[in-house]
């Protein structure tokens, strides 16, 4: 890669850096989300610097012509793994706050009973 | 009715107000040993407010969906220890007058979960669209081969399950167009799961929640889910 590209690429990457760390500061991400980022912007800061040698090995291991593309198929495959992760993510947490939906309609439930009881004496209590 | 069992029906109602209280009144009438309770699942009409005072009413802070009202349900009826429960549809096509058939089928059948059919009998008449008789009879054969029984009526959310169910789907029980996996899953927990015929009437009032587009939706879905279902170690085993 010429200098001034791995110049820019060095920015985009030191630039996702910064930005995880902030919102990682702020709360924004937690720490498992950070780490998955920061790897990826080690990641790509070291196939576009000290790997990119070994880009045109991998593009003739995998039959591609045009060794840039092979970077693209690497980053495609690993966008491709975290937004599965993020889908089994918001899974989980559907699954949790579904979870959490219950529980609260049935302490709900409890507590108007529990309220009805103190207010009748006669009503059984919850 | 079954003798000296509890009974807990419970209704899942989404934006139901118009067709509860006469539903609520008749299940009074036909049901009276039998206790209630209303799943409103977060409607915006006033369902809860129509059947306040008549029966207990839970209502879920969001729409959860068809699953998650009666799974919430099912939670009650396993914390409060019932020997029976029952599930009817809130917009009135399942007619109270017909569930002592479900609760005789499951007392003399002795099956975990018996499904109320409107096609057990042929010939029998329930009118529905060609699109979603052709998606019955596909899922009726599939769940069919799966249980080894007949099923005839997989998607129909009339039916009544005992203690071992209940416990089951209470854990367990999907989202949206729940009915058909909810069988597969009693089926793979080692349940007996029968079916009985009854009568059905058309909605009172309110609309379906199935639409065209969901239609499509609920064809891939079921297939899909049950599937993943038969590839799953079941959660709760019983060994017969």
């Amino acid at each position: 890669m010429q200098e001034h590209g791995q110049i820019i690429v060095f920015l985009f990457t030191s630039a996702i850096f910064a930005l995880v760390m902030a919102l990682v500061l702020t709360r924004k991400i937690t720490e498992r989300f950070a780490i998955l980022w920061m790897s990826i912007s080690i990641f790509l800061l070291l196939a576009s610097s000290l790997a990119f040698r070994y880009l045109f090995l991998i593009a003739r291991v995998f039959g591609i012509p045009y060794p840039p593309s092979a970077l693209f198929l690497i980053v495609i495959f690993g966008l491709s793994l975290l937004v599965i992760e993020l889908f089994s993510w918001v899974s989980m947490l559907n699954e949790r706050s579904r979870l959490l939906a219950q529980q609260v309609a049935l302490l709900r439930d409890a507590l108007d009973r529990h309220v009805a009881s103190q207010q009748d004496p006669a009503r059984p209590p919850a | 009715m079954t003798m000296g069992a509890r009974v807990l029906i419970i209704v899942p109602a989404f934006n139901e107000a118009g067709s509860l209280p006469a539903l609520m009144n008749e299940l009074k009438k036909e049901c009276p040993g039998c206790d209630v309770v209303v799943i409103d699942d977060g409607s915006s009409d006033g369902t809860r407010e129509v059947v306040t005072g008549m029966v207990r009413v839970v209502s879920l802070p969001c729409n959860l969906g068809i699953g998650g009202a009666v799974q919430t349900g099912l939670q009650i009826a396993l914390r409060e220890g019932y020997d029976l429960a029952v599930q009817i549809d809130g917009d009135g096509q399942h007619p109270p007058r017909e569930l002592y058939k479900l609760l005789e089928a499951q007392r003399t059948s002795g099956s975990d979960l018996v499904v109320g059919s409107r096609f057990h009998v042929a010939g029998e008449g329930y009118k529905s669209t060609l699109t979603r008789r052709m998606g019955i009879r596909l899922f009726s054969f599939i769940l069919s081969a799966i249980c080894r029984t007949r099923i005839t009526d997989p998607t129909s959310g009339f039916r009544v399950m005992n203690h071992r169910a209940i416990r089951v789907l209470s854990h367990r029980y999907s989202e949206d167009y729940p009915e058909v996996e909810a069988l597969v899953v009693a089926h793979r927990a080692g349940l007996r799961v029968s079916e009985t015929s009854v009568h059905m009437s058309e909605r009172t009032a309110g609309t379906s929640s199935i639409g065209s587009f969901k239609s499509l939706v609920y064809m891939l879905k079921v297939p899909l889910a049950i599937f993943m279902d038969l590839l799953r170690k079941p959660e709760i085993k019983f060994h017969d």
